[in-house]
């Protein structure tokens, strides 16, 4: 597994500090941003892991960063860390979709919980993307005529039926029905039927 | 013949003497029973001038009662309604003076005034004179927000034997003046949540980073404590930011005290009362919203004090609307403040405040001046901070103290002019 990063954004450069001196104790690495520019200005999205950040910003606020990574498709899981009294403003990120948040003053073990499960959750979330993306190389793959095969398979259609739909030989089937088995690493119908919806939810 | 020629000359001088005298008084008789007479005839006209007038006055009243736009009504001890103008008949919502004339005023008196209505009309009785609002239901059953002036009146021996009641309809009024409320709790509203509000939410923010820098240092510290792999050199640096963060909060507190500081006081020759006056003025709609009465106890002529009036207000404003608050919240079944000025010794005024709320605990009451002290649910505890800090700029005192059985006083003093200049 690739090493877990937690990214801090607070425009108090001494509490993104003391925040790295906390999360370092839990063997994360971390990286500290100034300001939610910044940070969009050197996040490599590719890096797992997830994202602290203060609600309360000058300039570009935690609100609008979480907005323009939505607009952006970035899907780090964020953990907000309000003040005393931003409450409101929390339930709002929550549901516009942050993964959670922490009021100041917290309790250390509370964050770092927090913190491992935005982690988990971030990983789970990549290897399905991961998942998706490999499913989609291997559909790429398919033929025009081996993709129709692989609709009607997944109907539940025998050869001889898929056949006569497309006016072709039983055995012309059977060869094409191999082939995108094997294109699709599938072991089993049941296996290509799960692949056909997972790429169907993504459609 | 002398002798008796002389003695029938006195006979007839004094015979004469007597008829002139006679004459004379029956003359002065006649004229004086003329004189009566025609007093007596004048007296006669003129009591039948005022008669008339009586009368013409009588029919004058009536007509201007009758015309008289508000209503005007008689009503009798049992509230039996004895008269009404039509205005009054249209009030009430009677289509005809049968309707509303012989029955009781109670019919139009909405249920939840009807106690305090009956209490009305028996201090009217009792030789009151009130005026006194309530809502009413109108024989339509229409609801309107009535107010009444009225007059015991009574007859040649002094018994009281009726209310005159002038009736007017505050519906608009009343309607005016909740908008008027509201429109005013959104200012006051406003005006905390920009002043005192902001400025405690900036210090509560300000004060946080500091404060969350030195746990989250600290923490990590005693983590890599716990864990036994620490070289302590490693640990310096983070103590010494913790020392850092924590001269840093202190210094933001102390900002505080220097915001108050540095408005600049505008001091002049100010009247205490004038002040005070002002102040119940502002915290009028307050007090009845709070169902809090204020009472003023102010010495008169007392020395001008040398003051910024503005500021010495909103000192007095705060305690007063403490007091108000302390009692709502307490649910306080009496809700008084009593306000008094008097000329200290040694050239200074004394403003008191006195509420007859629950008190403030003997455990906390010295703490009341102290930033971020509250007793209220939503406080922020600046106002008393920053009032003393006003006070003492203009090099007065202030105190607080709580009865046993309840109830806080506030006490602050400010120098006279004299006292001032004196010094300066």
């Amino acid at each position: 597994m690739r090493e877990q990063t937690v990214f801090v954004v607070d425009d108090n450069e001494v509490v993104a500090r003391s925040l790295r001196w906390l999360v370092e104790t839990v063997q994360l690495r971390v990286e500290t941003y100034a300001s939610a520019q910044a940070f969009l200005d050197g996040y490599d999205a590719a890096k797992p892991g997830c994202l602290v950040l203060d609600v309360r910003m000058p300039g570009m606020s935690g609100l609008d960063l979480q907005e323009r990574l939505a607009a952006q498709r970035i899907h780090i899981p964020i953990i907000f860390v309000t003040g005393h009294g931003d409450v409101q403003m929390a339930v709002r990120a929550v549901k516009s979709g942050a993964f959670d948040f922490i009021e100041k003053p917290f309790n250390d073990q509370d964050l770092l919980e927090r913190i491992h499960k935005a982690i988990r959750f971030d990983a789970v979330q990549r290897d399905q993307d991961l998942q998706h993306q490999q499913l989609r190389a291997l559909f790429a793959n398919l033929t025009g005529r081996e993709r129709e095969v692989l609709d009607q398979v997944v109907l539940g259609k025998s050869n001889k039926a898929i056949a006569n739909c497309f006016g072709l030989s039983a055995k012309t089937i059977e060869v094409h029905r191999a082939k995108v088995m094997e294109k699709m690493q599938a072991d089993s119908v049941a296996d290509l039927v799960k692949m056909s919806m997972q790429l169907q939810m993504q459609a | 013949m002398s002798t008796n020629g002389d003695a029938m000359g006195s006979a007839v001088a004094v015979l004469g003497v007597a008829l002139l005298l006679s004459l004379g008084l029956l003359a002065f008789l006649t004229l004086r029973l003329r004189e009566v007479q025609r007093r007596f005839l004048d007296k006669e006209t003129e009591y039948q001038k005022v008669q008339d007038h009586l009368q013409e006055n009588d029919a004058r009243l009536r007509a201007i009662i009758e015309s008289e736009p508000e209503c005007v009504k008689l009503q009798a001890a049992d509230g039996t309604v004895l008269e009404v103008n039509p205005a009054g008949q249209r009030m009430m919502g009677a289509d005809r003076p049968q309707d509303i004339i012989g029955r009781p005023i109670y019919d139009i008196v909405a249920p939840e005034y009807l106690e305090t209505y009956r209490q009305n009309m028996a201090r009217v009785f009792s030789g009151e004179t009130l005026i006194y609002a309530f809502r009413s239901i109108t024989l339509k059953g229409k609801v309107a927000w009535l107010e009444t002036h009225a007059v015991p009146m009574r007859d040649a021996r002094g018994t009281i034997y009726a209310l005159l009641g002038i009736t007017r309809d505050i519906t608009e009024h009343r309607q005016a003046e909740e908008q008027a409320r509201r429109h005013h709790t959104e200012l006051t509203h406003v005006a905390r949540l920009s002043t005192m509000g902001e400025m405690a939410t900036g210090i509560a923010h300000e004060l946080n980073q500091p404060l969350s820098a030195i746990a989250n240092f600290a923490r990590g510290c005693l983590r890599r404590l716990r864990a036994d792999h620490v070289d302590p050199a490693e640990l310096i640096k983070p103590l010494e930011e913790v020392c850092e963060q924590a001269v840093r909060a202190s210094e933001i507190l102390s900002h505080v005290r220097d915001f108050v500081r540095k408005s600049e006081l505008q001091l002049k020759a100010a009247d205490i009362n004038h002040i005070v006056h002002s102040v119940v003025k502002f915290t009028e709609l307050e007090a009845r919203h709070h169902g809090a009465t204020v009472t003023l106890h102010l010495a008169p002529r007392l020395p001008k004090v040398q003051a910024d009036a503005i500021m010495l207000e909103q000192v007095l404003c705060n305690m007063v609307r403490n007091a108000f608050e302390a009692m709502a919240e307490a649910h306080s079944p009496q809700r008084e403040v009593y306000i008094s000025t008097r000329a200290l010794e040694g050239d200074a005024v004394e403003v008191e405040v006195v509420d007859t709320g629950p008190g403030i605990d003997g455990a906390v009451i010295d703490q009341v001046f102290d930033q971020f002290f509250t007793t209220k649910a939503e406080g922020v505890g600046m106002g008393l901070s920053i009032s003393r800090s006003i006070i003492e700029m203009h090099g007065g005192r202030v105190r607080a103290e709580s009865g046993k059985d309840g109830g806080t006083t506030f006490r602050f003093t400010v120098p006279t002019s004299e006292a001032r200049s004196s010094h300066a």
